[in-house]
């Protein structure tokens, strides 16, 4: 993908690194570069700057990352049935520009497009978690604080991914996004062990508030691309937006889906109705004023997020269920940030514990 | 009134009530007759402060949702009949929010009187209470029971169990389950 650019800033100890020099080979003569011994003020955001989150995605900061890289998912909580995934912190930011991204709020005091140079040294992070628990299997994902792909034509940090995971028993890399970047990958062989999730809307949603990002019908073409390639895929319904036509909408989205990707071979499905917390919402509607995806029957629920009033959001979420159930192919689905009792509204059942469903996810 | 005398009015009116700045400035962000119609109804209905920022806030939300101006939205037929009709500027004011709520929320508003007619409906006795949740925001209905007796416990519990039905049915709404649910 394209990416817009204004300066690239390189902290000291990472000059000489791969990644580094990959990045500044791949990147345009124009953009000034600085090299910083700590590149810390580098990450806040640019002073002055009208949007200054949208300042931060055009400024990319390669540092090391002095904390751990791999943590469980931060959308996780005891009010919500989750998914046991795991969360592998390699990049920070994304050069595409979702109005509702929750990044607008978690990520507004540092709003730097970071990229880890010493992002291998995450792989004993790994090795430590599949030695430890031998015999339990791992979904671990690398699109949480980032879209796994977007700079992907910049960094190639998915080679040495899929290196790494197509050669561990127990762990699956899930690398999620919403790009068609995948040049990298046609040209590895994952073993099966590499899972490639696109986050899907309508053409709608796409066209209003999913800015930069590849079309819904060229993610699914890469999907498929993936697919023949040995890659497992799944997909995210995630955010689930409830405006007007928003049932027929998905439903074409999922008819065309399924058009070009065979149910049984969707590893699974996760669904999410879009939801924000008070500042996300002030933030996004600041930076996005006539996005009308941001204006749904969003009522403040009792996790203190505001979210499409209940019954509508569950309606919808039961309409897409049915929809795959129909198809016949029994594709794992879970629900992501809802309660139990929503996941047993929806699927019928009550869900079982996050570890149940990462391993069941992970193995596919 | 020209547009400098309506800015210059919206000012003296934002000043008077201690209009959040945020608040001003997206007010002359408008188009022309979107100020002036908003100007107008915050002067015909005398809106408060609190008023004055939930009828903005809410006006512009259903003009981004409807893609239309605010002055369009505010030339509703109900909101209209509410400018005009007779009685307190306050009691219009709360009308016209109410209204703005409904306009800005209209499935909401729809599940909302379905469910209530629902509970109505159930004409359970008195000592039974159902609460919906509010704005509809979860999936729980509280089922409340005052009792003094041990007779009243069992009249009370058996009137529940003889609404069984009724009062799943609208557990089940609460859960997103629609009359036809076929696609």
């Amino acid at each position: 993908m394209k990416f817009d650019l204004d300066a690239v800033h390189v902290e000291g100890e990472c000059a000489d690194s791969a990644l580094a020099t990959r990045v500044l080979r791949a990147l345009p003569r124009d953009v000034p570069v600085t090299h910083l011994p700590d590149a810390r003020g580098a990450t806040k955001p640019v002073s002055g700057a009208r949007d200054p989150f949208g300042a931060g995605k055009r400024r990319l900061v390669i540092a090391r990352r002095k904390t751990p890289f791999l943590i469980p998912c931060p959308a996780g909580s005891s009010k919500f049935a989750c998914c046991g995934y795991l969360v592998l912190t390699l990049a920070s930011n994304c050069p595409m520009d979702c109005s509702y991204c929750f990044l607008q709020e978690y990520l507004a005091d540092n709003p730097s497009f970071q990229v880890y140079a010493n992002y291998t040294d995450s792989f004993d992070e790994l090795d430590r978690l599949a030695d430890n628990a031998r015999g339990r299997s791992f979904r671990v994902g690398t699109g949480e604080l980032a879209d796994s792909l977007a700079f992907d034509s910049l960094t190639a940090i998915s080679r040495d991914l899929i290196n790494f995971f197509a050669a561990r028993e127990n762990l699956t890399l899930e690398l999620k996004t919403k790009t068609d970047e995948i040049g990298n990958l046609l040209a590895m062989d994952p073993r099966g062990r590499v899972l490639v999730s696109w986050t899907l809307s309508p053409d709608a949603v796409y066209r209003s508030s999913e800015h930069l990002t590849a079309s819904p019908a060229a993610r699914i073409a890469a999907a498929r691309a993936v697919l023949d390639a040995g890659y497992r895929v799944a997909f995210h319904f995630d955010p689930l937006i409830a405006y007007p036509d928003a049932e027929r909408d998905y439903l074409l989205l999922i008819d065309d889906l399924l058009d070009n990707v065979p149910p049984k071979q969707i590893s699974f499905i996760s669904m999410g109705g879009l939801r924000m917390t008070p500042r996300l919402r002030g933030a996004a509607r600041s930076r996005f004023p006539g996005d009308p995806m941001l204006c749904g029957e969003d009522v403040l629920a009792s996790d203190g997020r505001f979210r499409t009033f209940t019954p509508l959001r569950l309606s919808l979420y039961r309409t897409l269920a049915e929809r795959f159930r129909k198809v016949g192919a029994e594709i794992p689905a879970y629900l992501c940030m809802e309660p139990a009792s929503v996941h047993e509204h929806v699927f019928g059942a009550a869900p079982s514990r996050p570890a149940t469903i990462g391993e069941r996810l992970a193995r596919g | 009134m020209n547009a400098d005398e309506i800015d210059a009015q919206i000012r003296a009116i934002a000043a008077e009530r201690r209009l959040p700045p945020s608040h001003l400035e997206r007010w002359l962000a408008m188009d022309q007759p979107s100020r002036a119609a908003m100007l107008e109804i915050a002067n015909t209905l005398r809106l408060r402060t609190g008023q004055l920022v939930a009828a903005l806030d809410t006006l512009e939300e259903i003009a981004v949702r409807e893609h239309v101006t605010v002055a369009a939205v505010l030339d509703h037929p109900e909101i209209r009949r509410i400018s005009r009709r007779s009685g307190s500027a306050p009691s219009r004011a709360s009308a016209l929010l109410e209204q703005l709520r409904a306009l800005r929320y209209p499935l909401l508003k729809e599940m909302q009187d379905d469910l209530r007619a629902e509970v109505s409906a159930l004409n359970l006795p008195r000592g039974i209470s159902l609460d919906l949740p509010k704005e509809l925001g979860s999936d729980e209905l509280t089922v409340s029971l005052r009792v003094r007796s041990g007779a009243e416990l069992a009249h009370l519990l058996e009137a529940l169990d003889r609404k069984r039905a009724g009062l799943t049915r609208i557990v089940e709404m609460l859960g997103g389950k629609r009359e036809k649910n076929e696609i």
